[in-house]
């Protein structure tokens, strides 16, 4: 494929006009990180975010604080705390539920006629969103599995320093795929702080690979991606910093492990 | 990274920090952006409480999904911006397809207040000279096959039926409205700092 076709896929992409069999072949690019078609697709996601944002407008008063109000009544809805939390585990057999939902719901519109419609769209809507949670969740393990098959993965056992000498990780790292990082018996962080995983290659500054916060249980874990320019790490380390992270490690070491 | 935005390196941080569970980065980041979506939504969705509605929904997503965003394929802002077009378009087209099958739309003041994207694009953006200048720049046809796809929500199959065209001439169009865009977008930037 040359330049021009991924541009073009890309455009389409971005402006939401993919589809069929052009916009799995984009998508399967994507997955496989293919790094033209990164390219150009944040390319276009740039220029059309320049477009929206030259016409801003301000939101109406109220959508705001709706928004935190229905975060605060809803924390229970609210992912796992790590950045990149493990996709969580769903029976496999919810797919031919979610897909005969969809059919059966997609079958009643028809039949009673679309003088319901609306509620029906609503569901189809909910039903189609479902799927792409599960299609995301399903991408996401198959990555997991792959990182832990791949003879090329390097298993990293971290120990725990003086501020929690009990904790313990191990990261499965592969330089193409990213990893899986799993930590256990670290102390709950201070409200306002999170544990921040770092990679370590030679004498190169540590590179963030994450932030995580661990459950009552003191267990975290943490889906790494790959890291732009590392490709032999020498050790992984977590420290204690600001929710959200910092460029640079600033607070206590917990936890280090040298491959 | 976004070449608008001198804030795309904290709207990346915010978006972890929403990932995990900061609600004030939240606020931070709907402070930041929100603005940016609403125009966008509103240019989609005339109908101002739809498109309140839709806004919030989106950002509901923001929260929701933040966990998800991955940085390789595009800034926070730009993932922001599609979750608003999607949505947006998604709401027009039910809109549009409750009135087709009139029976009772269950929400009276949506079908009866939205208004349909106006025919001459260049009244509708009239009141948005930045984006009017931008895609003023573009050659009629490049600007007619971006606005029927990014505000109207055609696939290109669709816009290629419209403007019978073949879909191959929608697809350069496509690409080379967007390059032309992101020069004059730049451009731009350059002339009003």
């Amino acid at each position: 494929m040359n330049r021009d076709e991924i541009g073009e896929l890309a455009a389409a992409y971005a402006l939401g006009g993919l589809e069929g069999e052009e916009l799995a072949r984009f998508e399967a690019l994507l997955e496989a990180g293919d790094a033209e078609a990164l390219r150009a697709l944040r390319e276009c996601g740039d220029t059309l975010v320049g477009l929206a944002a030259a016409a801003p407008e301000p939101p109406p008063a109220g959508v705001k604080a709706a928004l935190l109000e229905r975060i605060a009544a809803a924390p229970a809805t609210r992912p796992a705390a790590p950045a990149r939390p493990l996709p969580r585990r769903r029976p496999r057999a919810l797919w031919p539920v979610v897909l005969s939902g969809a059919m059966a719901a997609g079958l009643a519109a028809v039949v009673v006629g679309w003088s319901v419609s609306s509620t029906y769209e609503k569901r189809l809507d909910a039903l189609a969103r479902d799927a792409e949670q599960l299609r995301a969740e399903l991408r996401a393990q198959q990555t997991v599995i792959a990182i832990l098959r791949d003879p090329a993965t390097q298993v990293v056992a971290l120990t725990g320093l003086p501020p929690a000498p009990a904790a313990r990780a191990r990261m499965m790292w592969h330089a193409q795929a990213g990893g899986v990082f799993v930590a256990t018996g670290l102390p709950a962080p201070p409200e306002g702080k999170a544990y921040q995983l770092w990679a370590i290659a030679g004498t190169n500054a540590p590179v963030s690979a994450g932030v995580f916060t661990v459950d009552a249980s003191g267990t975290g874990s943490l889906a790494v991606r790959p890291l732009p320019g590392v490709s032999t790490v020498n050790a992984f380390a977590v420290t204690l910093e600001p929710a959200g992270g910092l460029p640079a490690p600033s607070g206590d070491m917990y936890l280090l492990g040298k491959s | 990274m976004s070449p608008l935005a001198p804030g795309s390196e904290s709207s990346a941080a915010l978006i972890a920090a929403i990932a995990a569970g900061d609600r004030d980065a939240f606020g931070r980041f709907y402070d930041l952006t929100a603005p940016m979506a609403f125009g966008l939504i509103r240019r989609v969705l005339r109908d101002p409480e739809a498109a309140a509605e839709v806004l919030q929904e989106v950002f509901w997503q923001v929260w929701q999904d933040a966990a998800r965003y991955d940085p390789t394929r595009g800034s926070p802002e730009a993932w922001l911006v599609t979750r608003a077009k999607t949505r947006a378009i998604d709401r027009l087209r039910s809109v549009r397809r409750r009135d087709r099958t009139f029976v009772a739309p269950v929400d009276e003041s949506v079908a009866q207040r939205r208004e349909e994207p106006a025919e001459n694009p260049a009244v509708v953006a009239e009141d948005r000279s930045l984006v009017q200048n931008a895609l003023a720049q573009l050659p009629e046809p490049q600007r007619r096959v971006i606005e029927l796809a990014f505000f109207e929500g055609l696939t290109q199959s669709e816009i290629a039926t419209r403007l019978g065209e073949p879909l191959g001439t929608v697809k350069t169009r496509a690409r080379l409205g967007l390059e032309r865009l992101r020069g004059a977008l730049g451009a731009e930037r350059l002339s009003a700092t």
